[in-house]
């Protein structure tokens, strides 16, 4: 390898195998950079905050969105079509301020469609009013498709929550057959912070599985959704 | 680590696609993989969650064929950007022999790139390996956002943010629409391939 690969035409030869195989078909940047200007667009402080949301949600965030949502109400009161949009928006945006990292996974989702179906209704010359009120129908009917997917959810995470305090009930009961229960201090502890391990200083297997926990954590959750998703669309059928 | 099999005269790199959640990792994958699928003959591999991140990490293969006798294999990773899988971001960085730092160009994001830009080389620093020692190229991406209006990072401040100490070689791309994306993947194998060669002179 070292006799091979120690050349000082390698890196030519790589760099001509890659222009045979890659040859370029990219666009250009300039045209890009040339842009229209969106200074006098009507919802240019909507979309950069719902941009900035789509990266972490934070208080800050979601207050300066549900003000912008207000502001843009006010600006549209005699507009009955974009009003009803921005009133979706609206709710979507309390929703997910209130439960944060907890809000459905497809509220951000939903959140950015109903305002690029916004956009489309607002900015298109010309759109008869009929299509509007088309393309408004369809982003209710997905908002209400969140709503129920919402409302199963936490009956789900409700009904966990009440089966494993009935199953602590339930062995307290067992336990005190046998001994009175004991004055924990733990239990008066604050909640224990999970502790990410230094993966560099551990061994590779561990280090895996900390990783593989991870894994199926967020497997355990997507699954749930899927299931939650399932029961709808059964429903729905 | 490349896996180099002198038996087989086979020289394999690792390269990653590192950068802030939402920065277009997964879509520079999917722009390699959607321009060269008929070219490069392999499956790319991912995963999402339900909410479209990505979850473990995202995997596409690439042949270049023989050369000097070698055949050579790259591989190309992506890892989550959001912040809470540390974890598997650090195990995908295992035996990476090259970096595409995706910062994402929103002038909201800035904070985030230079997080990630620290985080990168936190891990690296975990193996052993510094971030100023692999081949690294940074990518700017979403410049198309700017047809859009949306204010973005100029390039100089990018540039002093996260590539004045590094002096990486640079890219404007735009990772949906593909200016700059063959182009960085290109400049990364080939600074792979020279610093393999380097390290086993």
């Amino acid at each position: 390898m070292t006799q091979s690969m120690d050349d000082k035409g390698l890196k030519a030869q790589v760099e001509n195998r890659l222009a045979d195989l890659f040859s370029d078909e990219e666009g250009s940047l300039e045209t890009m950079e040339e842009g229209r200007s969106m200074d006098d667009h009507p919802f240019k402080e909507l979309k950069v905050l719902l941009l900035s949301i789509e990266w972490e949600i934070t208080d800050d965030a979601m207050d300066s969105l549900i003000r912008e949502i207000k502001g843009r109400e006010t600006a549209y009161h005699d507009d009955r079509i974009i009003l009803t949009f921005l009133q979706l928006l609206g709710s979507a945006a309390k929703y997910i301020k209130v439960n944060k990292s907890k809000a459905h996974p497809k509220a951000t989702r939903v959140i950015s469609l109903v305002y690029t179906a916004l956009e489309k209704v607002a900015l298109s010359e010309g759109m008869a009013q009929a299509e509007k009120e088309k393309i408004l129908l369809d982003e209710v009917a997905r908002f209400k498709r969140l709503r129920e997917e919402v409302k199963v959810r936490k009956e789900e995470i409700k009904a966990q929550v009440s089966s494993k305090t009935r199953g602590v009930s339930v062995r307290q009961e067992r336990e005190a057959v046998v001994t009175p229960p004991e004055e924990t201090p733990a239990a008066s502890e604050p909640e224990k912070i999970r502790v990410q391990p230094d993966l560099g200083r551990i061994p590779p297997h561990e280090a895996f599985a900390h990783a593989l926990e991870e894994i199926k954590e967020v497997i355990r959750a997507e699954f749930k959704a899927l299931r939650a998703e399932i029961r709808l669309w059964r429903e729905s059928g | 680590m490349a896996i180099i099999n002198l038996r087989k005269k086979e020289v394999q790199a690792k390269i990653v696609y590192y950068g802030p959640g939402r920065g277009g990792k997964t879509t520079n994958l999917d722009y390699l993989y959607k321009k060269l699928r008929d070219r490069i003959k392999t499956e790319m591999v991912t995963i999402k969650t339900h909410g479209d991140r990505t979850l473990f990490f995202d995997f596409l293969p690439i042949e270049i064929g023989k050369i000097k006798g070698y055949d050579i294999r790259i591989q190309l990773y992506t890892v989550p950007g959001q912040v809470k899988y540390d974890a598997t971001r650090r195990l995908v960085l295992r035996g990476v022999d090259g970096i595409v730092f995706v910062a994402d160009s929103l002038e909201v994001r800035r904070k985030e790139n230079i997080l990630s830009l620290k985080n990168l080389s936190d891990n690296l620093a975990a193996y052993k390996k510094s971030i100023f020692d692999i081949p690294l190229v940074m990518q700017y991406n979403k410049r198309d956002l700017s047809e859009e209006g949306l204010p973005l990072i100029p390039f100089e401040s990018l540039e002093k943010d996260l590539n004045t100490k590094l002096k990486a070689p640079s890219f404007e791309a735009s990772a949906l629409k593909g200016p700059n994306v063959i182009q960085t993947m290109k400049k990364i194998i080939i600074m792979t391939i020279d610093s393999l060669q380097r390290e086993l002179r």
